[in-house]
């Protein structure tokens, strides 16, 4: 047989295999170390710090539970969350996180091994994505072979879709669930190929452990009861499948259910029926296939039916008449966010107002998948060629999560796993094709037509085609080398020539580069913020930190008491729990929307509105975030229009959106300000003495690009308490009730003098010089 | 060498035990008593010159007498003879219950002859003697301090003349006490203020005074109130951990330090505005720490500073080069550590400060007894301020024997346990101190000496090693184990 290149042909086929088994193995723990590795800037640019918002309540939680035992933290009650409500963290969690690490320190401290929870907790999810990389490998190689597994492994490894949640101190749920999804995936597909109830309990753990870590389980939860409906409709039925599918469905929901934080809910609401109606369909598929087996055609024929219809008509009538009674859950709002974009937005702000719940932009496809974008359908195209069960599934993954990815930019994390495998699939082909060393059998013919240097490269091949059975992939070398394989037949589809060989390749290897570059870039760039802690530069270049949120966390845990209850806008409740140890109001387990609308109104409405409201709350300090001064943008007078919409969805007589533009319709802080906005908490707390700060020049808002009047707000109700060194935070001290018993505002004028009939007229006079 | 000099301050203390019963009031007679008073924030530093004149002959052993507050607060004492640099032993004969004095027996270098002279200084630091007043101070306003000492200093002497100088760091003195009824020591003014400096007496002829006799009758509160510009800063909990590893060639020294403005309470609230106004006219208020410099010692690696919620960047560190040990050199690495937040009156700031030190450039070898020393530094001074609880714990090598340590002063309390880390399998002996109101002058060294067998030292690799090997053996047996129950 002829080839492109020259093969070795004294290899013996275990040194082959066992050649191939080790570089697999380092090719691993190669990608392994990417994969760590490259999630580690936020920690190289910045330190070991947990980053954003929920992550710090789930490192809250994992020190308590590293602390005090998992009872402890199973029965803990958290008095300062939701004050005065406080939250039953045990059952409100989902604990597989917390669990993992607290797993991970006790068995490292059992080997007196003093590694801090923090940097566990930090470093979980690189680690995690490391078995992430395994479990894809494990996956992409039942799709294919092992080649594409390393290629989904490396993949999977540094796409910044996935980095974008794995970053090393985003310490969050989705850090272990990719894993554990992907994971699930190859347990279910091995007991579907293998027919084993051991692989199906495998399954079922994977996915108890998956439950029990992230609310995305749902998504498995109707992924392979939807392959296995696939299969059965494509008329794929088997025994297998029916084994597979039973033991993961028993196990799995059963386990499943001992999660507090699920509970009956995998029997109750509408999500989990689809697994429960595939359980049921596949127990009368299976029961028609023995009935078939014992009794003959014709009766077969109108027992099926009547039996098949009865059972249809009672199981849909059963399902009606519970969602009727209210024994099984309709629909989340959540849900059907999902598949109406813009319910939230009409139903649920408090959702909406997450910037993670938009639509996906289309940019972002390509910022987080670069390349494989472009590959991926290709991949999923190549899955129809065998279309063996394993490729079914890949095919309906990869339509439903394209279409989910495209609803919401947090579920692009879902899409990103089944990419990097169709990709890998789709590349490894292409690399398979233009790597064998193969050329067609009846190139000789043509080869005397052709130039001489084909001839010549003809002779050669004959020349190695002397030498017994090369292979026909290079990976197959060991298999080709054997015997068994001498009569093949050679292959009559192949490429000729190594110039084209070398030019696919070549150009592949600079898709890869290409692709290693811009995941390091996005990765350094867009995904390794800590968000607590901000970075500039200075004028000679040196990083610049810049601290405010820890500094004002840091002021309120060392000089306040420790019942201080701090009211802010729910986004920095976790991180005030956290960071400032301090009662909140409203945190970013959004659970209670009424709760929320309440801070939204305090903040939104004037002074002598929010004071009964603040008191009521035994709120001492309200926080807010204010970002004029340094230019940062996510600031709360930015954040403003959600909290009135949040209020103005519970109390709509009293908070209305439009009273908080100007009439012409413009968002504005400045003069032009309307009186709702400028008589709003929020607006005096955000620029409380800070036209004063420029001296008398011009106070400029750096985010809105506005001037803000010469004259500031003034507070009656509260006093400033602390401002950081760039004035991002700000806390202010609710004033106790006046000792006399005059309300605060004219004993405020009173201490400052004033009399007690307002000279209007004279300051009037003094605004218009 | 540690241990001769242990030995000799036994014996010296030995000796003046001896001695006790010759100290006696006739036996000396103070000429001259000047006690100076330097006016401080939480430290307040108080020398005091004796002229001494023996009475009789062989006398060696001098008494000083502390009223009992002053010696509650007096945190740091040393005699020495005027223009000697070295201190001479000191003798806490404990409060005498019946007269509220305490006597101090400072042993003198020689004995003296009859009517021979010797100066002698007595040299002190006191701690919490200060308060502020008025007790808030708004960012605007200045900061004052009350100061409170007795009138006399107390002598169990007949004292000749005696005079009192309290200098304060501005002139601007709010007030001060003007002593009365003091006709029997003075006829003319009792206090004299110069600058700075308030002067009490000279007041001559004193009889001995420390009994309750003339405490009761003559001895006076002196208040002094005065203006202070700089900050009054207070330790109310330090805990130094030193880990000692052998394998590292490493010290650890990591301090969690509590920091506190002793200074007037903050009034009203902060104002980050009046506080940049005041920064842009170089016109800070007196009582905000803004940071503070530390001198950390030569040659330190992976200093860090952070705190309950992580990394502080806000800090400067300039590490001088390694210096061997006993070298006669004060570089130091310098920390111009600055907390999150600018410490007002009454505000509380905790944070923890660690480094890595050679080990080489504070521990030794003794070949004859196959003994390591190494010396320990008690606590990295923080200028003007005081510590008021301290907790030292020292962590040595795994498998430690016969250890034993000296302390500069005597702690409060001390105790062996047990502390286990980093791979270790019976844990590693340490020893944890106490002490009470330090100061920059405690920052003195503590010794510690204990022996290493060989075997000690490889007990980690051999522990780390049986555990990868019954790894591996584990695997080598299940690998070949066929526990399946079609076998094929």
């Amino acid at each position: 047989m002829p080839t492109a290149f020259p093969l070795p042909s004294d290899l013996s086929p275990a040194t082959v295999s066992n050649t191939a088994s080790l570089l697999r193995i380092v090719a691993l723990s190669l990608i392994s170390g990417a994969a760590i590795a490259s999630r580690l800037f936020a920690v190289i640019n910045f330190e070991s710090i947990i980053h954003e918002f929920d992550p710090w309540f789930n490192y809250r939680a994992t020190r308590v539970l590293a602390a005090k035992g998992f009872y402890e933290f199973w029965n803990w009650f958290d008095p300062t969350a939701w004050y005065p409500l406080g939250r039953v963290v045990g059952g409100t969690v989902y604990p597989g996180l917390m669990a993992t690490s607290g797993v991970i320190y006790s068995f490292l401290h059992a080997l007196n091994l003093p590694v801090d929870i923090r940097n566990i907790c930090v470093m979980l999810a690189p680690g995690f994505s490391a078995l992430t990389a395994w479990a894809t490998y494990m996956f992409t190689k039942e799709m294919k072979d092992e080649s594409a597994g390393l290629l989904a492994a490396a993949f999977i490894g540094i796409v910044p879709g996935y980095i974008s949640r794995s970053v090393a101190g985003s310490y969050d749920n989705e850090a272990i669930a990719i894993f554990l999804l992907m994971f699930t995936f190859y347990c279910w597909i091995k007991a579907l190929k293998l027919g084993s109830a051991l692989f199906g309990t495998l399954a079922a753990v994977f996915y108890f452990y998956m439950v029990a870590a992230w609310g995305g389980y749902v998504f498995i939860t109707n992924m392979i009861p939807l392959h296995g409906l696939v299969l059965i409709l494509m008329g794929r039925y088997t025994s297998r499948l029916y084994v597979a599918y039973s033991s993961w469905y028993v196990i799995g929901t059963l386990s499943s259910m001992q999660v507090p934080f699920v509970g009956f809910q995998p029997v109750s609401t509408s999500e989990h029926m689809a697994a429960l109606g595939v359980f049921g369909l596949l127990q009368i598929v299976a029961f028609t296939q023995l009935v078939r087996s014992h009794v003959s055609s014709k009766q077969f024929q109108d027992l099926l039916f009547v039996f098949a219809v009865t059972t249809g008509i009672l199981g849909g009538v059963a399902f009606v008449g519970l969602t009727y009674t209210g024994s099984i859950a309709p629909w989340t709002g959540r849900f059907y966010s999902l598949w109406d974009t813009g319910y939230a937005k009409k139903h649920i702000p408090i959702i909406a107002s997450v910037s993670e719940h938009q639509p996906t932009a289309w940019p972002s496809f390509f910022m987080d998948l670069q390349f494989l974008i472009f590959l991926f359908p290709a991949g999923v195209i190549l899955c129809f060629h065998q279309l063996r069960d394993e490729h079914v599934f890949v095919i309906i993954y990869a339509v439903m999560a394209s279409y989910f990815a495209g609803v919401m930019v947090r579920l692009m994390l879902t899409l990103t796993p089944v990419v990097c495998v169709a990709s890998a699939v789709a590349f490894s082909s292409l690399l398979d094709t233009y790597v064998d060393a193969a050329e067609p059998e009846h190139a000789e013919e043509s080869s005397e037509a052709a130039a001489p240097s084909a001839s010549k490269k003809a002779k050669k091949a004959a020349a190695q085609a002397a030498a017994p059975d090369t292979g026909s992939t290079l990976t197959d070398i060991a298999a080709a080398a054997t015997p068994t394989k001498k009569g093949e037949k050679p292959k009559t589809k192949a490429i000729y020539g190594l110039d084209t060989r070398l030019a696919i390749i070549m150009n592949a290897f600079g898709m890869l580069a290409f692709f290693v570059f811009h995941c390091t870039w996005a990765t350094s760039n867009a995904y390794s913020s800590p968000s607590v802690v901000l970075a500039s530069t200075n004028a000679d270049g040196s990083q610049h930190i810049i601290d405010d949120f820890r500094e004002a966390y840091y002021w309120l845990r060392q000089n306040t008491p420790e019942t201080a209850v701090v009211m802010s806008w729910w986004d920095y409740g976790y991180q005030i729990a956290g960071m400032a140890d301090r009662p909140t109001l409203v945190d970013n387990n959004t659970w209670n929307n009424t709760h929320i609308a309440t801070v939204g109104k305090a903040m939104s409405s004037s002074e002598e509105v929010a004071y009964p409201i603040l008191r009521k709350h035994d709120v001492d300090y309200v926080l807010v975030i204010f970002g004029g001064l340094l230019g940062y943008s996510g600031d709360d007078i930015n954040k403003f229009l959600w909290m009135v919409r949040i209020a103005q969805g519970v109390w709509p007589e009293e908070i209305q959106e439009p009273n908080y533009f100007t009439p012409q319709g413009e968002y504005r802080v400045d003069d032009m300000a309307s009186p709702a906005m400028k008589n709003s908490l929020m607006y005096k707390m955000s620029y409380y003495r800070f036209s004063e700060l420029f001296g008398g020049g011009a106070a400029t808002d750096r985010v809105r690009n506005q001037q803000v009047p010469k004259v500031g707000p003034t507070l009656d109700y509260l006093d400033e308490a602390y401002t950081t060194e760039n004035w991002i935070v700000r806390i202010y001290e609710v004033r106790k009730e006046d000792l006399l018993g005059r309300d605060l505002k004219s004993a405020n004028a009173f201490a400052l003098g004033k009399k007690r009939k307002r000279s209007k007229p004279v300051s009037r006079r003094r605004a218009i010089v | 060498m540690r241990d001769k000099m242990l030995l000799r301050r036994c014996t010296v203390s030995l000796l003046s035990f001896t001695l006790f019963a010759a100290a006696n009031a006739d036996s000396f007679e103070n000429t001259a008593v000047v006690r100076t008073i330097e006016l401080g924030g939480s430290l307040v530093h108080v020398t005091t010159t004796f002229a001494v004149k023996a009475l009789e002959a062989g006398s060696s052993v001098y008494t000083v007498a502390l009223g009992d507050v002053e010696k509650q607060k007096t945190s740091w004492l040393e005699a020495k003879v005027k223009g000697q640099a070295k201190a001479l032993a000191v003798l806490d004969r404990g409060a005498d219950s019946t007269n509220g004095v305490h006597l101090l027996d400072i042993t003198l270098p020689q004995t003296l002859g009859l009517n021979a002279t010797i100066n002698i200084v007595l040299d002190s630091v006191q701690t919490h003697v200060t308060y502020p007043w008025p007790e808030r101070a708004s960012q605007q306003e200045e900061q004052a301090l009350k100061y409170e000492a007795g009138l006399f200093v107390l002598s169990p002497y007949h004292t000749a003349v005696q005079r009192t100088k309290i200098r304060s760091t501005s002139p601007s003195i709010h007030s001060y006490t003007t002593p009365k009824a003091l006709e029997d020591f003075t006829l003319d003014a009792t206090v004299t203020k110069t600058g700075a400096t308030i002067t009490y007496g000279p007041y001559n002829n004193i009889a001995p005074s420390a009994n309750e006799g003339f405490i009761s009758k003559h001895q006076q509160p002196v208040v002094v109130h005065y203006n202070y510009e700089y900050p009054v800063a207070e330790v109310p909990k330090l805990k130094r951990t030193a880990e000692i590893s052998h394998w590292g060639a490493n010290l650890n020294i990591q301090d969690e330090i509590h920091l506190r403005n002793a200074g007037p309470a903050l009034k009203g609230h902060f104002s980050r505005l009046e506080h940049q106004t005041q920064a842009f006219y170089k016109r800070s208020s007196p009582h905000v720490i803004p940071g503070i410099t530390l001198h950390l010692p030569a040659g330190i690696q992976n200093t860090y500073y952070y705190d309950l919620i992580g990394n502080v960047s806000t800090s400067r560190l300039r590490v001088a080069p390694s210096v061997p040990k006993n070298a006669q050199t004060n570089q130091y690495s310098v920390l111009e550590l600055k907390p999150r937040y600018p410490i007002m009156g009454g505000w509380n700031y905790s944070f923890t400060l660690g480094w890595d030190a050679p080990l080489a450039d504070s521990a030794s070898w003794d070949k004859t007894t196959g003994k390591y020393i190494v010396q320990i530094p008690v606590l990295t001074p923080i200028p003007a301020a005081v510590v008021n609880e301290a907790e030292i714990t020292i962590i040595l090598p795994e498998g430690a024997t016969n250890v034993e340590f000296a302390t500069p002063f005597p702690p409060v309390s001390s105790s062996m346990s047990t502390h286990t880390t980093f791979l270790d399998t019976t844990g590693r002996p340490a020893i944890t101190l106490h002490f009470k109101d330090l100061t920059e002058k405690h920052a003195q060294p503590i010794y510690v000496s204990y022996n290493v067998p060989l075997s000690a030292h490889l007990k980690k690799p051999v522990a780390v090693a049986v555990a990868f090997f019954s790894v591996f053996a584990f695997a080598l047996v299940t690998r070949r184990l066929d526990l399946r129950i079609h076998k094929k």
